[in-house]
C-alpha cells in the first residue's frame, strides 16, 4: 500500500501529526506510545487495520508529500496537510467512503478470510465446469489444508449455486456498480484471473491503496455477513480469525486490577512476577482500549493531583511534555501525567 | 519392461516425448543415477514427475528458489499430482513443524539446499524412503556461478546419508566442465552416473542484438519493438524499479498490455499476473530472472533483454522461455554502453571486499548474523585460511568478469551469433538455416516488422475478450446447471 495516501487520509490540517505512530497505529505496533497517538488523533479504531501490508518508508514519503506540495513538517517527522494536501485529502476520503468496515478489519483478520474466500472460489469455479487442470493458489499450509478440508465436508451442496447467488445478492446489496466490478476483480478462477490493484486503477483512475482499502471494507462486510449466516457452508472459512483487543498479558493485569481484591499495581507486579514499570504499561494499555466507564481513572488519578493538572495543561493540541508540566508539579510520575491525557481525551471524545 | 509410452498417455496429457526425455527415463529405471542436460521448454518436470506416478515412490526434489519451488508445487498440482509439499523458509515454524510431522504424507516434497541441511529439518527427511533424489538447476552446484549457493555442496554427503537412493540431476545449459564439476562434487566417480546431453540449440529461435547509443535510444527502440511485434513477450531486467518503470511508460506508450513482475510482489499479485499471462489477459511482462522459470507458457513469441544477463548460459536459458510450442520466435538484446557498468556493479555487490573479508575471519561471530554471508561461512567452516578465501573470491569476481566479457563480445560479434552462442557448449551449429538464424545472416534490423509480419504474426493467438461487467463474470465463473 502506498503510505502516501494513508498520510493524506490520517493527516490533519491544523495539528501536526508524528508519521512515524501513525505508520505504527495503523500496522498495529503495540506499544503505550503508539497506542496513545492512535488515541490523541482518532485513529484507533484503526489500530493494526493493515498489519498484514507493508507500507514503505516513512521520512521517503514524508519527503515526496513536502516535494508535493501536500504538507509542511516540523521537526521529528511531524507533518500537517497544506490546503492542496486536504483537497486531495477530501478527493480520497470521497473515493474511499465510509470506513466503519475497517473497524471489523482489526477484529478479525480479514485479510486471512479474504485469501481464503477467494481461493475456494477458485476450487469451486473449476469444480463447476468440472476442470481438475489448473494452477491452485497457495495460501500458506495450514489454509491449504483448511480449503481442501472445507470442500471435501460441503461438496455435495450445490456449492457452485451457492457462491453464485452469494455473490449476486451481495454485490446487488452494494447499490453500486463499481464496487461491485472491483469486487469480482479480486476473485479468479475458470478462465478468469482478475486484476491487480494497479490494473483496477488504471481503468478506474482511483488511487491503488483505495482500491486496496475498499477491497478490505467490501471483504470485511462480506465476512459479517456470513458471520450472521448460520447456516452459511462457509463457517468453516471465518474460524480462528478472531484478533485480541488488548494484548494477553496486559488483560490478565486488568483483570486483577478490576478484580474484586482491588490490587494496586505493585501487588499486581507481585502477584504476576512482572516489573512494576510493565503493570503500569498494561494499565496504560488498558486505560486507552477500556472504554471511559470501565477503567477506573480515579483509583490511579486524585483528585487534587487531576487539578493540578488541568491548571497546567498546555493549549496546543496533543504536544503537551511531560517535563512542562513536572516543572509546575515537581512529584508526578510519567505514568500519572499520561494517564491524565488519556482520561482528558477521552472525556473530550465523551465516549 | 516398462512401455513408457503408454505410461506418458496414461499419466499426462502429452502425445509424445520430447528428446531426450524417455532416455533419461529409461537410465533411471535400469537404476542409473543420471545428469539430464535438457534445453528451456525440454520437460524436465515431466521426468520426475512420471517416474513417481509410475514407479509409487517419494521424490525429493532440490530447487534453488522459493518462488521456483511455488511455481513447481502449482504446476504438479496442475498436472495432477496432488500430494506434493514445499519445505521453505518462508513458512513460519508453526507451518514447518506441521508439514515435517506429516512428511509421510507426502509423494513429491520440494525443499531447498539450505533447508534440506538444516538439522531441524534433514532428520524428518531422513526418516523417508526416498526413491528418488532430485538436484534441480544442478548449475547451482558449480563454484564460479553467479546463482553459486555453498549449500549445495553439501548435496553429495545429503545423498550419503540418505543412504545414496537413484539420482537425478537436472539443468538447462551446462557447459562440458561444468556437467564434470556437478558429477565430482556429487561424488560420482567417472562412468556411476549416464549424462544425456541434449543440444542446447534452438532452431525455433532468431537470434538479434542491437546497440544503442544511450538509453534513450534505447527506450524508443523497446518502445517501437513492443508497439509492433506480435504475440506474448517477456522483457528481462537486472531491477525491479526499472522492470515497473519501464512497464509504466510501455503501457503508457503503446496499445500493450504491460504488467511488471518480481520477487518484491507478494503472492496473490504474482498468482493473478502469471495467470493474465497464461491467459492471454496481459501481452508482455517486464520481469526480473526469476520469471518464468517454474512456468510453461508455450507461445511466448518474444523475449527482449534490457539488461545484460548474467552470462551465456543464463542468457540461453531465459531466451529459452519463448517458442516453446516449436513455432518461429525472437531474442533479442538491446544494449547500451553504460549497461556494462550496472552489470559491473552488480558483480561488485556480490562479491565480498577484501576489507569485509578480513573483518568477518576476524570476528567469525557475526558471520551467522546475515544470510548474505553465508558464502563466506562456507569457506570459513570448510577450514580455507583468510588467504585461501581472499584467492577464492578474486578467482569468482574475475570468472564473473570473464562471463560478462563474453556476453559484450556476443553483442558485438561480427560473425554468426549462433555460431558463437553455441561454441560455449561445444556444439558446432549443423546446416543452419541461414534465412532463420541471426541478424549476421540477414539484415534484420533494418527489416524487422517485415521479420515479424512474416515469422510471428503467422501464429495464432487467440485474444479473449474480457468482460468488465460483474453479471457477466459471476455467471462464467460458476457454471450452474440449470
Amino acid at each position: 500500500m502506498k503510505l502516501s495516501t494513508l498520510y493524506l487520509l490520517c493527516g490533519d490540517p491544523d495539528q501536526f501529526r508524528r508519521a512515524k505512530a501513525i505508520k505504527n497505529v495503523l500496522i498495529g505496533r503495540r506499544t503505550v506510545s503508539n497506542l496513545y497517538w492512535g488515541l490523541e488523533y482518532d485513529l484507533l479504531s484503526y489500530f493494526g487495520v493493515l498489519r498484514n501490508f507493508s507500507l514503505g518508508d516513512e521520512q521517503a514519503t514524508i519527503d515526496a508529500l513536502v516535494r508535493a506540495k501536500m504538507v509542511i513538517v516540523d521537526e521529528g517527522l511531524l507533518y500537517k496537510l497544506t490546503p492542496e494536501g486536504q483537497d486531495k485529502k477530501q478527493e480520497l476520503s470521497n473515493s474511499l467512503g465510509a470506513t466503519k468496515e475497517l473497524t471489523t478489519v482489526v477484529k478479525y483478520d480479514i485479510v486471512r478470510f479474504s485469501r481464503r474466500f477467494i481461493f475456494a472460489a477458485q476450487v469451486i469455479s473449476e469444480y463447476s465446469y468440472a476442470n481438475s487442470q489448473y494452477y491452485p493458489q497457495t495460501i500458506g499450509f495450514f489454509d491449504d489444508q483448511l480449503i481442501k478440508r472445507w470442500f471435501i465436508q460441503n461438496k455435495e451442496r450445490q456449492l457452485p449455486q451457492y457462491f453464485h447467488d452469494l455473490l449476486e445478492n451481495f454485490l446487488t446489496s452494494l447499490n453500486s456498480d463499481l464496487l461491485a466490478n472491483i469486487f469480482v476483480q479480486s476473485l479468479s478462477g475458470h478462465k478468469f484471473s482478475g486484476e491487480t490493484e494497479e490494473q483496477i486503477a488504471t481503468e478506474t483512475g482511483l488511487d491503488p491503496t483505495i482500491v486496496q482499502l475498499q477491497w478490505l471494507k467490501l471483504y470485511a462486510k462480506l465476512f459479517l455477513q456470513l458471520h450472521d449466516d448460520r447456516l452459511t457452508p462457509l463457517k468453516l472459512l471465518l474460524s480462528d480469525l478472531e484478533r485480541p483487543v488488548m494484548s494477553k498479558s496486559a488483560q490478565q493485569t486488568f483483570d486483577l486490577f478490576i478484580s474484586q481484591n482491588k490490587f494496586n499495581p505493585a501487588k499486581i507486579a507481585q502477584v504476576r512476577g512482572i516489573k512494576l514499570t510493565t503493570v503500569l504499561e498494561h494499565l496504560l494499555e488498558a486505560a486507552i482500549i477500556q472504554p471511559r466507564g470501565q477503567f477506573p481513572f480515579d483509583r490511579l488519578l486524585t483528585s487534587s493531583l487531576k487539578t493540578k493538572l488541568r491548571d497546567n495543561q498546555s493549549k496546543v493540541d496533543g504536544e503537551w511534555q511531560f517535563q512542562d508540566a513536572k516543572a509546575h508539579i515537581p512529584e508526578l510520575q510519567f505514568f500519572q501525567f499520561r494517564l491524565f491525557q488519556i482520561l482528558e481525551r477521552k472525556l473530550g471524545q465523551n465516549d | 519392461m516398462i512401455d513408457l509410452n503408454k505410461e506418458l498417455h496414461k499419466h499426462s496429457a502429452f502425445k509424445s516425448f520430447r528428446p531426450g526425455q524417455e532416455e533419461v527415463l529409461l537410465n533411471l529405471f535400469a537404476g542409473q543415477n543420471t545428469l539430464a542436460v535438457l534445453p528451456t521448454g525440454g520437460g524436465k518436470t515431466l521426468l520426475y514427475q512420471l517416474y513417481g506416478a509410475i514407479t509409487h515412490q517419494r521424490v525429493l526434489i532440490v530447487s534453488p528458489l522459493i518462488s521456483l519451488m511455488q511455481d513447481q508445487v502449482g504446476r504438479l498440482q496442475y498436472l495432477g499430482s496432488k500430494r506434493v509439499v514445499a519445505i521453505t523458509s518462508a513458512m513460519d515454524f508453526k507451518e514447518r513443524t506441521a508439514i515435517l510431522r506429516n512428511l509421510s504424507h507426502y509423494q513429491y516434497i520440494y525443499v531447498s539446499p539450505e533447508m534440506l541441511v538444516n538439522q531441524s529439518v534433514f532428520p524428518f527427511v531422513a526418516q523417508q524412503n526416498i526413491g528418488l533424489f532430485v538436484i534441480d538447476e544442478a548449475h547451482c552446484i558449480t563454484e564460479w556461478g553467479p546463482d553459486f549457493r555453498p549449500d549445495y555442496l553439501r548435496l553429495g554427503a545429503v545423498r550419503k546419508q540418505l543412504g545414496n537412493p537413484l539420482t537425478l540431476m537436472m539443468t538447462a545449459t551446462a557447459t562440458q566442465p561444468t556437467r564434470t564439476d556437478i558429477l565430482q562434487r556429487m561424488g560420482f566417480s567417472v562412468g556411476e552416473a549416464r549424462q544425456v546431453v541434449m543440444p542446447t540449440n534452438r532452431r525455433n529461435i532468431f537470434l538479434s542484438a542491437k546497440v544503442c547509443a544511450n538509453q534513450k535510444e534505447k527506450n524508443d527502440q523497446l518502445e517501437s519493438l513492443v508497439s509492433h511485434l506480435d504475440g506474448s513477450g517477456i522483457i528481462y531486467f537486472s531491477s525491479k524499479s526499472q522492470a515497473e518503470q519501464i512497464a509504466a511508460m510501455l503501457t503508457q506508450k503503446t496499445h500493450k498490455r504491460v504488467m511488471a513482475y518480481h520477487g518484491g510482489m507478494d503472492n496473490q499479485q504474482r498468482f493473478r499476473i502469471q495467470q493474465q499471462f497464461m491467459n492471454d489477459d496481459i501481452d508482455i511482462v517486464c520481469a526480473t530472472s526469476a520469471f518464468g522459470m517454474g512456468i510453461d507458457k508455450e507461445n511466448v513469441r518474444f523475449v527482449i533483454h534490457y539488461h545484460l544477463p548474467n552470462n551465456i548460459q543464463s542468457y540461453v536459458q531465459e531466451i529459452g522461455r519463448c517458442g516453446r510450442d516449436q513455432q518461429p520466435s525472437l531474442a533479442i538484446l538491446l544494449y547500451e554502453p553504460n549497461d556494462q557498468y550496472l552489470q559491473l556493479g552488480l558483480i561488485e555487490n556480490t562479491i565480498p571486499e577484501e576489507q569485509l573479508l578480513s573483518y568477518l575471519y576476524q570476528h567469525p561471530n557475526e558471520l551467522e548474523k546475515n544470510d548474505a554471508f553465508r558464502v563466506i561461512k562456507y569457506y570459513y567452516d570448510t577450514g580455507k585460511s583468510f588467504e585461501e578465501a581472499v584467492s577464492i573470491f578474486d578467482q569468482a569476481k574475475k570468472h564473473r568478469i570473464q562471463e560478462l566479457e563474453a556476453i559484450i563480445a556476443y553483442i558485438y560479434t561480427t560473425g554468426c551469433r549462433r555460431k558463437l552462442l553455441l561454441q560455449h557448449f561445444d556444439e558446432v551449429v549443423n546446416n543452419e538455416n541461414s534465412e532463420f538464424c541471426c541478424d549476421f545472416h540477414s539484415d534484420f534490423w533494418g527489416h524487422w516488422r517485415e521479420f515479424n509480419d512474416h515469422y510471428l504474426k503467422g501464429v495464432k493467438q487467440v485474444k479473449r475478450q474480457r468482460s468488465t461487467d460483474w453479471h457477466q463474470i459471476l455467471n462464467n465463473l460458476f457454471l450452474l446447471k440449470n
